[in-house]
Order: C-alpha cells, then sequence, then structure tokens
C-alpha cells in the first residue's frame, strides 16, 4: 500500500464502464517525512477523502474489481483508508 | 493508473490474433515537472504502447494502466501489459503550497 495525498482530481467522460460512478483522484506518493516523492498515481475513491489529505492507496486490483462489481476491470489503485494522525 | 499524452499510433502488420481489431498508441507517460506545467513541452523518456478501446486521438490527455491488471478486460488470455482505461477531458491538480 502507498502513503499518499490527494493533490487533485481527474475529469473522463470516455471511459471504463467499472470507472462509472466512481471518483478518480490524483495521488502524490509521499516519503516517511511526509515529502512528496516520485510521480502521482491516479486512484479510485470510495470514501470521498478531501483534498490535500492523507490517505492509503491499495495496488491490488483484485480489490478493485470485487469492489466495483465487475471481473473485466483494468483498475488497480484505489483509496481504501483515509489517515487521521500525520506519520 | 498514469496519465500519458498520445504522441502517436502504432500499425501492426503481424501481430498475435487476440489482437484483431485492437488500437495501439504510442504514449508518453506525465512525470512530475509534467503535473507541474502541463502545458510546457515534457522532454521525450520512455513512451510505451497501449492498447486502446475508447478511440484515443493523437494530443489527448489518457488514463492507462498497466501490469497484469490491463488484461483483465479481455474475455481469453490477451499479452496486454498497457490499456488505456480513460480518455481525460480535465485534470485539477493543486498541490499544497
Amino acid at each position: 500500500m502507498l502513503l499518499a495525498r490527494i493533490d487533485g482530481v481527474i475529469v473522463s467522460t470516455v471511459c471504463h464502464p467499472s470507472m462509472h460512478g466512481c471518483r478518480t483522484v490524483i495521488c502524490q506518493p509521499l516519503n516517511e517525512h511526509g515529502g512528496a516523492e516520485g510521480a502521482p498515481v491516479l486512484a479510485l475513491d470510495r470514501h470521498g477523502a478531501g483534498q490535500h489529505q492523507r490517505v492509503l492507496v491499495s495496488t491490488d486490483g483484485a480489490a478493485v474489481r470485487a469492489h466495483v462489481g465487475d471481473e473485466h476491470s483494468p483498475l488497480r489503485n484505489s483509496v481504501i483508508a483515509i489517515l487521521d494522525a500525520a506519520p | 493508473m498514469r496519465l500519458g499524452h498520445v504522441i502517436g499510433k502504432v500499425t501492426l502488420s503481424r501481430q498475435d490474433p487476440a489482437y484483431l481489431g485492437g488500437r495501439f498508441l504510442l504514449v508518453q507517460p506525465w512525470n512530475t515537472a509534467k503535473y507541474a506545467k502541463p502545458a510546457a513541452p515534457q522532454p521525450s523518456d520512455a513512451g510505451l504502447v497501449v492498447y486502446d478501446a475508447l478511440g484515443a486521438g493523437v494530443g489527448s490527455i489518457v488514463g492507462f494502466t498497466e501490469g497484469s491488471e490491463a488484461s483483465k478486460p479481455f474475455t481469453g488470455p490477451t499479452p496486454v501489459d498497457a490499456y488505456c482505461a480513460a480518455i481525460i477531458d480535465e485534470v485539477f491538480h493543486q498541490p499544497p503550497k
């Protein structure tokens, strides 16, 4: 799992059907000091994380497929938790 | 999933039968500098070929997934490891100051 920060959101009308109805957020991975590290990744957000909130991003495709209920979904990253305390 | 710019198309003369009817795009992934200044031209680092079923054109921004998840949308076993999952209309990216 990745410790990441929500840095933005994307809008896409033409996309894979399993993405419909879900919010896709831009997650910036963070290092242990909370600083940005590496290129941002896109993730499916089902918990309504707000802008600049720290979240846990799972890279397990099977969990996303189970959540969207589509065995043919190409997605991999999903926001699975919103962090309270700073690392 | 990662963002990328479509910079070209790839046409296959001989291909795996599972690819029949497929379109292939040459995509340049966005790096950290590109997120900061999306309008600025990005120095060309490694592009990759992405399978596309949505009809993205050259110049559009696409969201593509890689790895084993990229072969899930196909019914049979298909040797694809980069799949175009979305054509992006808007990117709102505001990191904290």
